[in-house]
């Protein structure tokens, strides 16, 4: 009965939804989205591909609202991660180092969260955003457009390798190479800025601020599932902030009612140094 | 006709109420979870702007006084995905807004339900999930 009362209420909020943005501007569905004998997008119809025979990960991607209880995923499965604590999922919690904890104890009150700044986010805060991502699959290279606080992340897959550290910089979003291994593109990055700058925004992994250092090595494992469905496993191997690395999981669900990424100025009317006392 | 449409529209309203659009920004280091406040006055500017939209609106106390209220509502880019337009609110328009207040004793909150005092239309402002700060 539960369910059924979520269903209706799911498809009544997708009908009024549908209803409204249709009034606001013009959808404009891609081509090729698989229809099913009603004529609505399939989303569970497989996964496209590129000429070149791979997945196709290009789509304009919303993060899931999925959440479960700590400890409750399937054996064998990373849990899945929250914008506000990608640890959540661990009954005993993240395996901190000492350095970890006191930054996140410094960063009581979130003040510093690189969101709230309209600073690049961290990796994991642009994967569980609520905002959408569109993914850009090219020959030789994956372009990642993220609508909040526009951020843009290349990940080169033409075989070049992850450069040294410190080489030619650290970036706030890393440098991302990408290879495929098998239906899944494995995305290793390094060369992040890190919280070890000290600077405002660096260094932070979810909202609550679980640290990430210089020292990350992060991991992502990405594989689209279906045509509806993206599913990243996310690995953080930081060994200045963390004892040992550790995978989450995060869930993405395709756009495919043909709306499109807004604009998303974030200091156009930015309030939130005023609203927090430091300006 | 006009009373079914009427209907409808509160419908979708009340829809949209339960529309998943987080908030943009650490509002808990903004705004105290534990002074909730509802208030009710005549709009003076809708600001439709990111990171987050503005609502301003006169506030009568008891004793007469009026003063200038902000009220934070979630990014516009968000709004718009949950049905608002920047036609949603008008400068004279009465509402009753529905949020938390600042923390730091200011004329400012942030707004979780606007309700449009002319038809009642009860429209989603913001939300806290995936434990958004």
């Amino acid at each position: 009965m539960k369910r059924s009362c979520t269903v209706v209420v799911s498809a009544a909020i997708v009908a009024a939804l549908s209803a409204s943005l249709s009034a606001q501007w013009d959808l404009r569905p891609k081509p090729g989205v698989p229809k099913g004998a009603d004529g609505k997008p399939n989303l569970s119809a497989p996964a496209p591909r590129t000429a070149d025979g791979k997945p196709d990960l290009s789509g304009i991607w919303m993060r899931t609202n999925r959440t479960e209880a700590p400890g409750s995923q399937p054996a064998g499965r990373p849990p899945l991660a929250q914008f506000g604590d990608i640890g959540v999922g661990f009954k005993e919690g993240l395996p901190y180092r000492p350095l970890a904890l006191d930054l996140i104890k410094k960063r009581a009150g979130a003040l510093d969260n690189p969101d709230a700044l309209c600073l690049p986010q961290g990796p994991l805060e642009y994967h569980l955003d609520p905002q959408p991502r569109e993914v850009i699959q090219l020959p030789g290279k994956i372009v990642i457009v993220y609508e909040s606080n526009y951020g843009i992340r290349t990940i080169y897959t033409d075989g070049r390798a992850l450069p040294k550290q410190g080489e030619p910089q650290p970036y706030w979003h890393g440098y991302s190479v990408g290879r495929w291994d098998g239906d899944t593109l494995v995305v290793t990055s390094n060369n992040f800025r890190g919280a070890l700058t000290n600077l405002p925004g660096d260094g932070w992994l979810d909202g609550k601020g679980d640290p990430f250092t210089d020292a990350l090595t992060l991991t992502e494992r990405f594989r689209r599932v279906n045509f509806g469905q993206l599913q990243i496993d996310v690995t953080i191997d930081d060994p200045k902030a963390y004892t040992r690395p550790f995978t989450v999981r995060v869930e993405q669900e395709i756009v495919a009612d043909g709306s499109e990424m807004i604009e998303f100025i974030c200091h156009e009317n930015q309030q939130f140094l005023k609203l927090t006392g430091r300006q | 006709m006009k009373t079914r449409t009427a209907l409808v529209l509160g419908a979708i309203g009340l829809l949209l109420v339960w529309t998943p659009v987080a908030a943009h920004h650490s509002f808990t280091a903004e705004f105290d979870a534990d002074k909730p406040v509802k208030m009710t006055g005549a709009v003076t500017k809708f600001e439709w702007t990111n990171p987050h939209a503005w609502i301003y609106l006169d506030i009568k106390d008891e004793t007469g006084n009026v003063a200038n209220w902000g009220f934070e509502l979630a990014a516009a880019s968000g709004l718009m995905r949950s049905g608002w337009t920047r036609f949603s609110i008008k400068p004279g328009d009465v509402v009753t807004i529905e949020g938390t207040r600042a923390k730091n004793g200011s004329n400012n909150a942030n707004a979780q339900t606007v309700t449009l005092a002319s038809n009642g239309r009860k429209l989603f402002a913001g939300a806290n999930t995936q434990g958004q700060p």
